[in-house]
């Protein structure tokens, strides 16, 4: 298949051990090195609050070839936290988000899209992927109906 | 609705697309076009018909005929003995005449994107006559003549369902003949998913001879997913040939070059115009060929997709685009004429097939591009299915018809009531006319990516069958 042949940082594995195993995060946000060799962790924090983390994704930026800043597309892990509609407790799900905004540039749309699965076969553990492209997609309870499917209260 | 097609890139990009490979070729061969270029920009270089001359030429012994081709669009002009080819399969959009490919790429890879070759000084004439020591230059000389491409890797883009064969084909070409040091083949709707930000999409391809849909789960086609069906710009054209063989009056096509001079008239008032002479008969591909111009024109410029909801054929739509302005089409002979709610018709048949015109060449049933759709997603698993249709990427040239994400997404929307449906068309031109070649070229000139080619030594080693290991 058609992979751009990035890398995967060692930083980016053990964030995601800490916090699959030792809960010590709730989000990581990964990005590409500027050179767009390497995946790295950029962000892994304990705020358990959705907002953050979507602003996050929302004001990130990439820096193309010849240094203009614009939007820029990431990779994040977040460890989703619900409970069931029918009561029997809560659910601790790992989810896998593509963000890439639809106005960011093609080249930087193009190159994430095709380093994706390096970083998905890489950590293990993820219960869902999401594919999100605008706004609307990381809003949390369009997260919560796809990762729950459907069965969150 | 206009929420739903998002124009993020309606300003050309500031820069180039950029990357750190910059030898690296990229191609990518269409029925209507091929294009050609270098990785990392942001369009192709060279983008020329992938209809070629063949011109006959009879032997001083007037007994038998030799051919020459002549590649580009400014060489198909008016002259005797010329027939116009196509080196692609109008039904299949692969190769077809692996001949006439490989002369044409060599003429788009080679002469046109490369730099002119210096003569050595040993004969350019200059230091004639040179009676010694020449002999090892001339032996460099056809050294690099044997392997015009020994610096440059090659991605060559294909068309999902192309075949183990044509596959392996194509990589003996650019390892033997042209020498290129590495090469790689990428699936036309991969590239176009991924330039969209999308690993996973439903890939809607309206080009120029065939129209696709293709699901890609992860990067991967899905190939019980693919559906195709000839309803692209050609069929349009078809549309449009009949339209005008049977309205009253008939319309005419007098493709420009037979025009010397025409004087304006009005509207709807018959041509006045001097026809030029030539002195020799024109084959019918050519004259075909130059219709083809000026239906092309027409396209652009007058048809447009009925927007929806709903057919176009529902009581009062009609009606309601009578009241409307229409748009004045003028033939190079100079006949005009006020285009209204035909206009509407010639793409119906695109999603309509009770709508769609007859045509001499539809012995095949054409599936419309609804159908098309339906049958994608019922060979792909149910779970998949959201995912794909809140990620339907357009791209071809053939979808910058007026109203077609429009429409499209109203199909959509009635076909799967309920369901989660975006589109995403890129708002540059460029962008959807070659969007398959742009993501070639951001792959192909990716610094990480020189892991990925296939290496001249991975070649000699494996033999051709190495494509379909690694390409997948």
């Amino acid at each position: 298949m058609s992979q751009s042949g990035a890398t995967v940082s060692q930083d980016c594995i053990t964030a995601f051990n800490d916090l699959k195993l030792a809960k010590k995060y709730k989000y990581i946000v990964y990005k590409l090195s500027d050179d767009n060799r390497q995946i790295e962790v950029e962000k892994a924090s304990d705020d358990k609050d959705w907002e953050n983390f979507r602003e996050q994704l929302v004001n990130a930026q990439t820096k193309s070839k010849s240094g203009q800043i614009g939007k820029g597309p990431r990779y994040a892990i977040y460890d989703f936290e619900y409970s069931l509609a029918s009561g029997e407790g809560s659910r601790n799900k790992i989810c896998f988000i593509a963000w890439s905004p639809d106005d960011a540039g093609v080249m930087a749309k193009m190159v994430y899209a095709s380093s994706k699965e390096a970083l998905k076969r890489s950590l293990n553990g993820i219960a869902t992927e999401l594919q999100a492209n605008d706004q609307d997609d990381i809003e949390y309870d369009t997260v919560l109906k796809v990762v729950s499917k459907g069965l969150a209260g | 609705m206009a929420s739903q097609q998002p124009l993020p890139n309606s300003q050309p990009p500031m820069d180039v697309y950029g990357g750190d490979e910059v030898s690296a070729l990229v191609l990518d061969a269409g029925y209507c076009h091929t294009r050609a270029g270098f990785a990392g920009e942001d369009v192709p270089k060279s983008v020329l018909p992938s209809f070629y001359g063949s011109l006959k030429s009879t032997n001083t012994d007037s007994t038998t005929a030799s051919y020459r081709d002549i590649f580009g669009d400014e060489c198909l002009i008016p002259r005797p003995d010329f027939e116009i080819k196509n080196y692609m399969s109008r039904s299949e959009s692969v190769v077809e005449d692996w001949d006439a490919a490989t002369k044409m790429w060599e003429h788009m890879l080679i002469k046109r994107l490369q730099p002119e070759k210096e003569t050595p000084p040993s004969n350019n004439g200059l230091n004639d006559p040179a009676e010694d020591g020449e002999g090892n230059v001339a032996m460099d000389d056809v050294e690099n003549q044997e392997r015009p491409l020994a610096e440059n890797p090659l991605l060559m883009t294909e068309a999902p369902w192309n075949s183990g064969k044509a596959r392996e084909k194509a990589i003996e070409i650019v390892m033997e003949n042209w020498g290129c040091p590495a090469f790689w083949m990428s699936r036309t709707p991969v590239c176009a998913a991924f330039a969209a930000g999308k690993a996973s999409a439903l890939v809607i391809d309206v080009g120029g001879a065939n129209t696709s849909v293709t699901a890609i789960h992860d990067g991967l086609v899905l190939k019980r997913s693919i559906q195709k069906s000839p309803i692209g710009g050609l069929w349009l054209s078809s549309q449009i040939r009949t339209m005008w063989a049977n309205s009253d009056p008939r319309v005419d096509i007098v493709p420009s070059y037979m025009v010397e001079n025409k004087t304006p008239v009005d509207a709807g008032a018959p041509a006045q115009a001097r026809l030029r002479k030539f002195p020799f008969e024109f084959t019918p591909s050519f004259r075909h060929y130059e219709e083809e111009r000026l239906l092309t024109e027409f396209k652009e410029s007058v048809v447009e997709v009925w927007r929806g909801p709903g057919r176009y054929s529902n009581p009062g739509n009609e009606e309601l685009v009578k009241s409307q302005p229409g748009r004045v089409f003028e033939m190079p002979d100079g006949a005009n004429q006020m285009w209204r709610e035909q206009r509407y018709r010639i793409a119906e048949g695109m999603w309509d097939e009770a709508a769609a015109l007859p045509t001499p060449d539809a012995e095949v049933k054409i599936q419309t591009i609804p159908e098309l759709i339906k049958a994608a997603l019922s060979n792909v698993d149910v779970d998949l299915r959201p995912n794909l249709l809140a990620n339907v990427v357009v791209t071809g040239g053939t979808s910058l018809l007026n109203g077609f994400n429009d429409r499209l997404n109203n199909e959509l929307m009635a076909m799967y009531p309920g369901m989660k449906i975006k589109l995403h068309a890129a708002g540059l031109t460029t962008e959807r006319r070659f969007g398959a070649w742009i993501g070639g070229s951001i792959l192909a000139s990716l610094g990480t990516f020189h892991q990925m080619w296939i290496s001249r030594k991975e070649y000699e080693e494996n033999g051709a069958g190495i494509v379909e290991k690694r390409c997948k």
